[in-house]
């Protein structure tokens, strides 16, 4: 009971959280957006307290299925946000972006509860660190994905010349761009950890029968999709609007990745 | 009577600018001018704003129109001698009481303004309350009125669009370069032509730390306007050269046809690769091919888009202001019903006095007869004696709270002083309580 409390608590607080960003995007009142902060806040201490109650209460290790995955998948994008956009107040409608991620992730992970033991043969010092590693890349993904958003918004409505409301609400282009390309510099060194600590630990637990799922086979999609967009941006002076899209590209994958992992848990293929 | 807020002067609506020029006060003199207007008794209190588009003092007094009259022929009797001399008085206006509270809200929230919601009239009317303050000529109906137009203001600015977008092609230009470059430091911006319009966007873009080069057919006028806008002129030959340096062109030729091709811009915009380039052609006819427009990359305005955008951020800030009267006559009503309470305080303290008094005496006169009462039982006396003032006082007191401002009200407080034995007299007259603090009033009469 206590554990559906806190639940309700925190989706309820997104939910706003998620609203007012909203309102401030699209109608420009600073009243509401002086408010989704604190209820972002409140959000976050709810969220951090739903999770201490969900490792007290259950006594299988912390993020063994992809449920409470989700559930700290979403903290972190939460707090990833809160960082990167700690002191630059112009940054800070990113929020409108970035919320509906988190709440629909949020959400997700209380769909249901897979058994989630995590068999012996696969439990290793390495796999904390591979856990916490992916979910660390995925939400600087989620902020990439965020700011790519805005950008191609941004964009559309200068090219489109519309320079009203919410192209005035939302920041410069080069702003958006730089801070895409950080997010994805860092997510891509941290999926690419992952991905070779993942494979290590199914080689570990099954010698012979490492093979590659549907699911693993678009998390390898989406880290050469991150990759790709990372290296062309470098090497070939990828920009803008063609950056911005194969970083949608590429969360669309770490999306798809999440919900094979959730249909799985499901029962499904 | 009560003090009113009387406001004369002349501003952008009424006079040119060569006499509000004339009529401007330094910052220096502010003190001396305040020392003549509240020391020489024109009004009770003081303010003066002194900027490019209005010079007006605000003050207050128990008689505006008197007080307006005397504050008219003041700033009148300041261009005497000029070739102004004789013509001031039809530029000036007059406002009093809640048309003068009004004028003020209005003011400090960029209402009245030559551009409607531009950001530094605030900061102006500010500086001009702290110069009175320091010159010790504001009292409390001033300040109030001051203290309450600065929150207007701030309550104008967040609450309407009174302040979004840009109104000048210049300035539309150059917010839009921020909004796609964000910094504009450093930033290369290439002025080709040098019609005027092209050379304000670009004085306007150096004027964010944008490094400026000209490049013109004539070396010499490149090297005029490069010099006059803290550029630098570049030869016409390195035309193609300078385009794929620079972030923003502004191009202003007179060209008849399209000087910067879609196939030259095609290259640029390669040879870019991926930079954003904002293109800023304000020649007619136009100087870009419109194909330009939708690269990728490149973002392209004529300069119909910046009038038009000017036109909608005019138009916004112009429906901005309609809910932005609203505030103020909230606002006005608000500091009314305050500025009345004032002049029904007096009345209510000496009723609530004269009550107590002759309370006081016949408890004084009655005592002695009912022998040795305990204190305690003097303490209930009082009380009770106390509850009974009260009482008595409570129908009248709401009564004429009630009729505050309406126009029962004087009527009411009339009644009251009559009924109540508390007309003021001569000798009470003199010492009403002023609005005015001491140090003002000692300042007044050593004058």
């Amino acid at each position: 009971m206590l554990i559906l409390t806190h639940f309700a608590m925190t989706a309820l607080f997104y939910g706003v959280a998620c609203g007012l960003f909203f309102v401030t995007l699209s109608r420009g009142h600073e009243g509401p957006g002086r408010h989704a902060f604190p209820a972002l806040l409140a959000g976050v201490m709810s969220h951090v307290v739903y999770v201490g109650v969900d490792l007290i209460g259950d006594d299988t290790p912390p993020m063994s299925d992809i449920h409470s995955t989700l559930t700290v998948l979403s903290l972190g994008i939460v707090l990833a946000f809160l960082f990167a956009t700690w002191r630059k107040p112009a940054m800070a409608i990113l929020g409108a972006f970035v919320t509906p991620v988190v709440l629909v992730f949020f959400l997700a992970s209380g769909l249901g509860r897979s058994v989630g033991h995590v068999p012996a043969g696969v439990r290793s010092a390495l796999l904390p660190i591979h856990i916490v590693v992916n979910i660390a890349g995925f939400a600087a993904f989620a902020l990439s994905f965020a700011a790519a958003l805005a950008y191609v918004l941004q964009e559309r409505l200068l090219k489109q010349k519309r320079l009203g409301g919410i192209f005035q609400r939302l920041p410069p282009l080069h702003v958006l761009d730089t801070f895409g390309l950080r997010a994805t510099s860092i997510g891509v060194p941290l999926l690419t950890f992952s991905i070779i600590s993942g494979v290590l630990i199914a080689v570990r637990s099954q010698p012979g029968l490492a093979s590659l799922g549907a699911t693993q086979f678009l998390a390898v999609v989406a880290w050469l999709v991150f990759a790709g967009v990372l290296l062309l941006r470098i090497a070939v002076g990828w920009r803008g609007r063609r950056a911005a899209l194969g970083t949608i590209l590429g969360f669309v994958c770490v999306i798809l990745v999440l919900v094979g992992y959730v249909a799985r848990a499901g029962g499904g293929a | 009577m009560s003090d009113e807020i009387v406001v004369v002067g002349l501003s952008h609506h009424t006079a040119p600018l060569a006499l509000r020029e004339r009529r401007s006060v330094e910052p220096e003199r502010l003190a001396a001018q305040l020392e003549q207007l509240v020391g020489g008794g024109l009004v009770a209190e003081g303010v003066i704003v002194s900027t490019c588009n209005r010079v007006e003092v605000y003050g207050t007094a128990p008689d505006p129109k008197g007080a307006a009259d005397k504050v008219r022929a003041f700033l009148e009797h300041q261009c005497e001698g000029t070739e102004f001399a004789g013509k001031v008085g039809p530029t000036v206006y007059a406002r009093r009481g809640e048309a003068a509270v009004r004028h003020t809200f209005r003011v400090a929230a960029s209402l009245d303004s030559l551009v409607v919601g531009e950001p530094q009239i605030l900061g102006q009317v500010k500086e001009a309350y702290e110069a009175a303050t320091s010159a010790g000529t504001v009292g409390t109906l001033l300040g109030r009125a001051f203290t309450r137009a600065f929150a207007v203001a701030k309550r104008v600015r967040s609450e309407t669009e009174i302040a979004a977008g840009t109104v000048s092609v210049s300035s539309v230009a150059s917010a839009l370069a921020r909004k796609i470059f964000g910094d504009l430091r450093g930033r290369r911006v290439l002025l080709h032509g040098a019609g005027e319009m092209g050379e304000a966007a670009a004085k306007a873009l150096a004027g964010d730390d944008a490094a400026l080069t000209v490049v013109n057919r004539s070396q010499e006028k490149a090297e005029r306007v490069a010099s006059e806008c803290g550029g630098r002129a570049a030869d016409y030959v390195q035309l193609a050269e300078e385009l794929h340096r620079a972030d923003v062109v502004i191009t202003s030729t007179s060209a008849p046809g399209y000087v910067l091709s879609a196939d030259l811009m095609r290259r640029v915009a390669k040879a870019r690769r991926g930079l954003p380039l904002f293109l800023i052609d304000i020649a007619v006819p136009r100087d870009v091919d419109p194909r330009v427009g939708h690269f990728e990359n490149v973002f392209l305005y004529d300069v119909d888009d910046l009038q038009q955008v000017a036109q909608e951020n005019l138009a916004q800030r112009k429906r901005a202001a309609e809910s932005a009267e609203h505030i103020i006559e909230t606002e006005v009503a608000e500091f009314e019903a305050w500025r009345r309470s004032l002049s029904l305080t007096p009345t209510i303290v000496a009723m609530r006095q004269r009550y107590q008094e002759i309370v006081k005496a016949e408890l004084e006169r009655t005592l002695p007869r009912l022998g040795d009462l305990s204190s305690k039982d003097k303490k209930t006396l009082d009380k009770m004696a106390g509850a009974i003032v009260n009482k008595l006082l409570h129908a009248p007191m709401t009564e004429l709270k009630a009729s505050n401002g309406t126009s029962e009200g004087p009527i009411m407080v009339a009644a009251a002083q009559r009924l109540f034995g508390t007309v003021p007299g001569p000798q009470d007259e003199s010492e009403r309580p002023s609005l005015v603090p001491d140090g003002l009033v000692a300042k007044k009469t050593k004058a």
